[in-house]
């Protein structure tokens, strides 16, 4: 063959400017500084790689949602390539805001121990008022709790020494967020994975990065991927996850923007959803669900759930439920992104994204709303007042544990 | 000639507009005269090679030693048109490598600086050279826009007074009593012929020079040599690429704006064909072929275009490639030669030795005019280059450019500050791929002797890009239509313009060509209708 | 997981299949790499503009008969395509998208460049004339607006006055709309709608283009209105004192777009599965030949199984068919593909005649089944611009063959066929 088409990991040749993923950028729509997932992405690509005087630092206002690369026609990867160009050409220093919010381990480290006091701080007025004027974090904000109690000291104090019992076992990549602010998520991951006979062991995990990709800082971000790819090579078990974003950076941001091999062991990192819908098709496991359970709940697929494709995992799992009635919210970004919404730049335009998904939530009215992602769930309990919990959570309420744990013993 | 010019120079290429720059910086009232566009011939059709010399300097020393002046002299006044990327002289394991130590000693002796340097030196200054490569050399090579060089010389002719008449061909050269008073040309927009008078004309028609001779009666044998190219969609490599062997088929790949563009090859082809030339598929094998072997990554990089020019040499001998015919520059005064007063032809050359052809001619002009004025084309910088430096030129209009006023700033150097590009009018984009904005559109139609849309094409780039011209044409059009009033005939040009940049894919539709031709037939045909010509 | 049917692909004929066969009682998932060609549709449907010779057909179904008989429509036959044709205003209005139009006659649209060309339905936006009725004496008040070159309003103005009106341009000028064009790429049909979303905008708008008419009957403008329903252009139409047509823009669509969302919705409340942003990249094949299952980038190693499975995956543009420098394949099952083996023989040189590229297609069995290496695959029928045996682009039937072979295909699966 004298010529084979496409090639390059990013593949921004595959574009043949039908502008498609214009039309579906949620930042586009309230942010005149964004160029554009098309120009920003393949467009500017080309002139980037003429001349370096052509990188625009608008690219940061992409808030990486992905919603562009799932709407492309043509596989381009958009997102990874304007993500790209930042770490190749950005030259913003990160500052003290940057590292505050990428710092998402270490700063729920020193955070922890004073959790009651860090939140009220976080939570009042004046401390607010600090955040925005010194930092450029928006005062209109509601930072998320730190829990006083982690995720790691309940599990090796109360479930550590009966995982080797389980026939099967996962590894299970928490998070930051499951660790600081929501213990309650990976308590409720042990006690379904060992419900249906599988053990969960921790690894020496460090935060995926996702935040540190988004702050540009590239070095930082690329310590940890080596060192959890390291970790999960060591492991040897499929990495399984609680958080959609997490999982995304895992296994795609790593190979697509820190240029990070990953081949050997993306197929095993998938979100709990996925890993035990495949459990029951492979008729491995069964579930039993409590029969008094109701509940009217919305779904919202957080943008990286739908970058991934997995939200029918999710939505399976949550049909199985007898006593839940479920709607499925329309496919929108709540605005978030992360850390992005919480910089007082972004904050209106984050707002502004959210609005749609916002109003939706208040005509359906459910009882609680379900989303895999953290960051999600701070923005919508925020802008909504309703709460979100974790599908995982949700699972761990519906299900009859102790039936559950019966029909699966071997 | 009373009420006339005092020189006529025809041909809109880099010669003739290089030439009309040169007379009217020497006081001489000029008409330029192309019977298409400007940059439609030899010019706008090849590599937009700076050449160092290098590739000249084994087999001729003379014309290598004038690139190498040329390219330090460009490289300064043209700076806004050239790029000083440096390049490679690579040998490959089927390359004789005793060869390098001869093109080095040929070049030094030219006076280009060479350089010797490891083949892994050359991977880390380029990585996509071909990994294989046994043998290195570093030479001033660059790259140059020839639109915008040509434009360039166009646009300061006439700052001094020059005038310029496109589409208007020359269908007699007037004589009178064995002397050329002037030409008669055929308005091709009107229908209507009309003469001009000048004391001396100048024949810068290039390969179609030949046809201009015999109109004056005197024989200029030119030997036509089509060369094919393709254009790669992005830049593949930041240094020009060569082969370090004696000049051959496809081996040099040039970074040129927003492109890489790899070439050519060689055959010789009849007079009467060189108004249309097309690529073949065996051209097309050829290059890519070729090309694989100076950078493997080209054989899987979306090709834009593939295109073919003829080169304007002179002939000489009977090699029937065309290769080893002096690349040198003919001036002749056919008083001298023919007895045939007051008319000179200027052919042969290179698009980069340009300004010394055109200084050379216009010497002839003046001996024959009289007029001692010096040429200092080689001193004053071209519109455009004044500044240099693409952030310094953006940062003395606009204290933070946009995205849009960079790309101006990228093709029309400090000449953007002529362009209306502060209105959210001027800067709305029209061409996305290019990042042309309607203010360069409106500029160019309104400034630049702009008549078809393959003309603005070939001033702004627009339609140049990733999609060829589906979404941006339908666009221009509708500039066009509304600033000339005449939607019918925008229209046409319209059509015109697609079935141009089709002609450029597709030699090449396979892969992501076709399928964005699929696009392009979908949207041009069901969406806009404009298979129906019937307006 | 497992469904009743998988659709590869999510675009026109993808989806009428899918509503058809989810609201029968089937399971379905429709695998959707990236959004489709409903974005850039012309806002009308086309079932047969042009015959093999070049002549546009009157009444539609007899015209069938001139076509070779491998083509998609022959394979529905006269009797069924007739029965589906006069269904199809209805499945669409059950969907929420009200079409009009003489569903066995051909009516003429105006193109965004001004041409007249042959449509068979279209959507709210888009006028349809019958030939001959486009002459009028009538004046015409062209409106754009200020800076958005996507509509080319010179042209549709030439149009007019072609056709025997007086013909007058006006821009309207509106301080949401200006500042798209801030951003550098913006400034697009699909935006500008959202920008007139807000009914006060809407209203500013419509009395700016009051204010601007004079004695004209008739006002043109582009459509760039109604991106979620049409009571945008329900207002405009009723608040405007003369007759209003909207005129194609260039690409995106906004009329197509209202009309993929609104059967992609219609698809999701009927209960079907759809996986956006997914591409199918493997299948599975069992002993008898039949598709097992099929694999997407997505979905890694869970197999996508079912009885049944669809191709639409759209034709070379929706990369349900590679061009490879010498070959043209399908690349998810290997299908047989029907394209002339020479690649000088794809193309035509003069970009506006027939390209014969536009018509690549898989090779199928009377019954739309896919053919691979010469046998039929039992359970994989392939339909819409997927399909082989016609070349869409120049007959003007993109929309008939994807709707009539999407019915043909769920009626077969059905068994009601």
């Amino acid at each position: 063959m004298i010529h084979n088409e496409h090639i390059r990991s990013s593949n921004f040749e595959e574009c043949i400017k039908c502008t498609i993923c214009t039309e579906f950028c949620p930042v586009i729509e309230v942010n005149p500084l964004f160029p554009g997932p098309k120009q920003a992405g393949p467009d500017g690509e080309r002139f980037r790689l003429k001349n370096s005087f052509f990188f625009d630092e608008n690219l940061k206002y992409c808030m990486n949602c992905k919603r562009c690369e799932t709407a492309c026609p043509s596989g381009v990867k958009i997102a990874d390539i304007i993500h790209s160009a930042r770490m190749d050409y950005g030259t913003v220093i990160p500052h003290l805001r940057e590292r505050i919010l990428a710092g998402t381990d270490v700063m729920g480290t020193l955070a922890r121990p004073f959790a009651p006091i860090v939140n009220a701080v976080a939570g009042s007025k004046a401390g607010k008022t600090v955040m925005d004027k010194v930092l450029g974090i928006d005062h209109r904000r509601s930072f998320p709790k730190y829990a006083g109690h982690g995720f790691i000291g309940w599990f090796k104090k109360e479930k550590a020494s009966i995982q080797d019992s389980f026939p099967s076992q996962v590894a299970f990549f928490h998070g930051c967020s499951v660790e600081y602010q929501h213990p309650e998520v990976g308590k409720a991951f042990v006690e379904v994975l060992n419900a249906v006979g599988v053990g969960v062991r921790l690894m020496d995990e460090k935060c995926c990065g996702v935040a540190m990709i988004s702050n540009a800082m590239w070095p930082q971000a690329r310590r940890n991927a080596i060192h959890n790819l390291k970790e999960f090579r060591k492991a040897g078990l499929p990495v399984v996850t609680t958080s959609s974003t997490c999982t995304l950076t895992l296994r795609d941001e790593y190979p697509n923007i820190l240029a990070l091999r990953n081949d050997d062991v993306r197929e095993d990192i998938v979100i709990v959803e996925k890993f035990l819908s495949d459990m029951l098709d492979e008729g491995d496991i069964k579930l039993v669900f409590r029969p008094d359970y109701k509940a009217k709940v919305a779904y919202h697929v957080p943008c990286h759930m739908e970058k991934l494709g997995w939200s029918i995992f999710t939505r399976r799992l949550l049909e199985m439920v007898p006593g839940l009635e479920l709607t499925v919210l329309d496919p929108g970004c709540c605005g978030i992104a992360g850390t992005y919404g919480f910089k007082k730049e972004n904050y209106q335009y984050a707002q502004a994204i959210g609005q749609p998904l916002f109003d939706e939530i208040r005509a359906e009215d459910p009882e609680y709303v379900v989303s895999e992602c953290e960051t999600c769930k701070w923005q919508i309990e925020m802008s909504t007042g309703y709460k979100v919990v974790n599908p995982i959570v949700l699972l761990y309420e519906a299900l009859d544990l102790d039936k559950t744990r019966e029909a699966n013993m071997r | 000639m009373k009420d006339g010019y005092d020189v006529i120079i025809i041909g809109g290429g880099i010669t003739g507009a290089g030439t009309a720059r040169d007379c009217a910086m020497r006081g001489l009232k000029v008409l330029l005269i192309e019977r298409n566009d400007i940059a439609t011939g030899a010019t706008g059709r090849n590599h937009g090679l700076l050449h160092s010399g290098a590739r000249y300097a084994v087999t001729d020393r003379e014309s290598a030693a004038e690139c190498i002046r040329e390219n330090l002299i460009l490289k300064r006044i043209a700076r806004n048109c050239v790029e000083d990327t440096s390049g490679l002289f690579i040998s490959l394991p089927e390359d004789d490598l005793a060869y390098q130590a001869t093109f080095v000693q040929s070049c030094l002796a030219a006076g280009i600086d060479a350089r010797i340097i490891d083949p892994k030196e050359a991977l880390t200054m380029e990585p996509s050279v071909n990994p294989e490569l046994t043998g290195a050399v570093v030479v001033p090579d660059g790259s140059v826009d020839p639109f915008r060089l040509c434009l360039a010389n166009v646009i300061d002719a006439k700052a001094r007074g020059a005038e310029v008449l496109v589409y208007h061909e020359v269908v007699d050269v007037l004589q009178e009593n064995g002397r050329v008073i002037g030409v008669r040309v055929l308005d091709k927009v009107h229908g209507e012929v009309k003469d001009c008078y000048g004391s001396v004309t100048v024949n810068a028609g290039g390969i179609w020079g030949h046809h201009i001779a015999s109109l004056a009666g005197v024989n200029v044998g030119m030997f036509p040599a089509k060369g094919a190219l393709l254009i790669f969609a992005h830049r593949v490599a930041k240094l020009v690429l060569n082969r370090c062997r004696k000049p051959a088929n496809a081996d040099i790949l040039v970074p040129g704006d927003t492109v890489s563009i790899i070439g050519t090859t060689s055959t010789r082809i009849p007079y009467e064909e060189c108004d249309d030339v097309r690529v073949t598929p065996d051209e097309v094998d050829l290059l890519l072929r070729e090309g694989a072997l100076l950078s493997p990554s080209l054989s899987s990089t979306r090709i834009l275009r593939a295109y073919a020019g003829v080169r304007p040499l002179v002939a000489s001998g009977d090699d029937p490639t065309g290769r080893s015919i002096s690349r040198g520059i003919v001036c002749i005064d056919h008083e001298v030669r023919d007895g045939l007063k007051d008319f000179i032809t200027i052919t042969g050359g290179k698009l980069m030795t340009y300004r010394l052809m055109a200084e050379q001619a216009t010497d002839a002009v003046c001996a024959r005019l009289g007029i001692s004025a010096r040429c200092t084309t080689a001193e004053v910088h071209l519109p455009g280059s004044e500044i240099g430096g693409l952030e310094e030129t953006a940062r003395k209009i606009w204290e933070v450019p946009t995205t849009v006023q960079k790309a101006a700033v990228g093709r029309a150097g400090s000449r953007a500050s002529q362009i209306e590009l502060d209105s959210d009018e001027g800067q709305g984009i029209i061409c996305e791929c290019e990042e042309v904005s309607y203010g360069e559109i409106a500029s160019a139609v309104d400034h630049l002797d702009v008549r078809t849309l393959t003309d603005l094409r070939r001033r702004t780039r627009f339609g140049m890009g990733t999609c060829q011209g589906e979404l941006c044409g339908f666009r221009a059009a509708g500039v066009l239509a509304m600033k000339t009033g005449n939607a019918s005939s925008a229209r046409k040009d319209l059509r015109d313009f697609m079935n141009e940049r089709w002609k450029g894919m597709f030699p090449i539709a396979w892969g992501e060509t076709l399928r964005e031709a699929a696009f392009t037939q979908w949207v041009s045909k069901e969406v806009l209708g404009l298979e129906d010509n019937g307006i | 997981m497992r469904y009743d049917v998988v659709i590869i692909g999510g675009g026109l004929s993808a989806l009428v299949c899918g509503i058809r066969l989810q609201r029968s009682g089937k399971s379905v998932l429709l695998v959707s790499s990236g959004q489709n060609a409903m974005h850039f549709s012309s806002g009308s449907f086309g079932f047969l503009g042009r015959l093999p010779d070049g002549s546009v057909p009157d009444g539609l179904i007899d015209a069938v008969q001139a076509l070779p008989e491998s083509h998609p429509y022959r394979k529905v036959g006269t009797d069924r395509l007739r029965e589906y044709a006069g269904q199809t205003i209805g499945f669409f209005e059950s969907a929420g998208i009200l079409l009009h139009g003489d569903p066995l006659h051909n009516s003429l649209r105006l193109t965004a460049s001004g041409a007249t060309k042959p449509a068979w339905l279209a959507m709210e936006d888009v006028t349809l004339f019958l030939s001959g009725e486009v002459s009028s004496s009538g004046k015409v008040l062209v409106v754009t607006l200020k800076g958005f070159t996507d509509f080319n309003a010179p042209f549709v103005a030439s149009a007019f006055s072609r056709m025997g009106y007086t013909c007058r341009l006006e821009e309207v000028e509106m301080e949401e709309i200006a500042s798209l064009r801030k951003n550098p790429t913006e400034m697009r049909s699909v935006n500008i709608a959202r920008a007139l979303e807000g009914q006060h905008v809407l209203d500013r708008f419509i009395s700016c283009v009051r204010g601007k008419l004079k004695d004209e009957d008739t006002v043109v403008l582009p459509q760039v209105f109604g991106l979620k329903d049409t009571s945008p252009l329900a207002a405009i139409r009723s608040r405007i004192p003369a007759h209003v047509h909207f005129i194609g823009t260039m690409i995106p669509s906004v009329p197509g777009i209202r009309t993929q969302m609104s059967l992609k919705s219609a698809f999701l409340s009927a209960g079907g599965t759809f996986l956006p942003g997914d591409t199918a990249v493997r299948a599975g094949f069992d002993g008898s030949g039949s598709v097992a299952a099929v694999f997407t980038s997505n979905l890694g190693k869970t197999p996508l199984e079912a009885g049944e499975f669809i191709l639409a995956s759209g034709g070379l543009w929706g990369k349900g068919l590679d061009a490879k420098y010498d070959a043209v394949i399908e690349p998810l099952f290997s299908l047989d593909v029907d394209y002339p083996g020479e690649r000088k023989q794809w193309y035509d040189p003069d970009f506006f005649a027939r390209q014969s590229f536009t018509g690549f297609g898989v090779v199928t069995d009377d019954a739309f089944r896919a053919v691979k290496g010469g046998k039929t695959v039992p359970n994989l029928r392939v339909i819409g611009a997927e399909c082989g045996g016609a070349n869409p682009l120049e007959e003007g039937s993109g929309a008939g063959i994807a709707i009539m072979s999407a019915f043909m295909a769920a009626d077969s699966i059905l068994g009601s066929i």
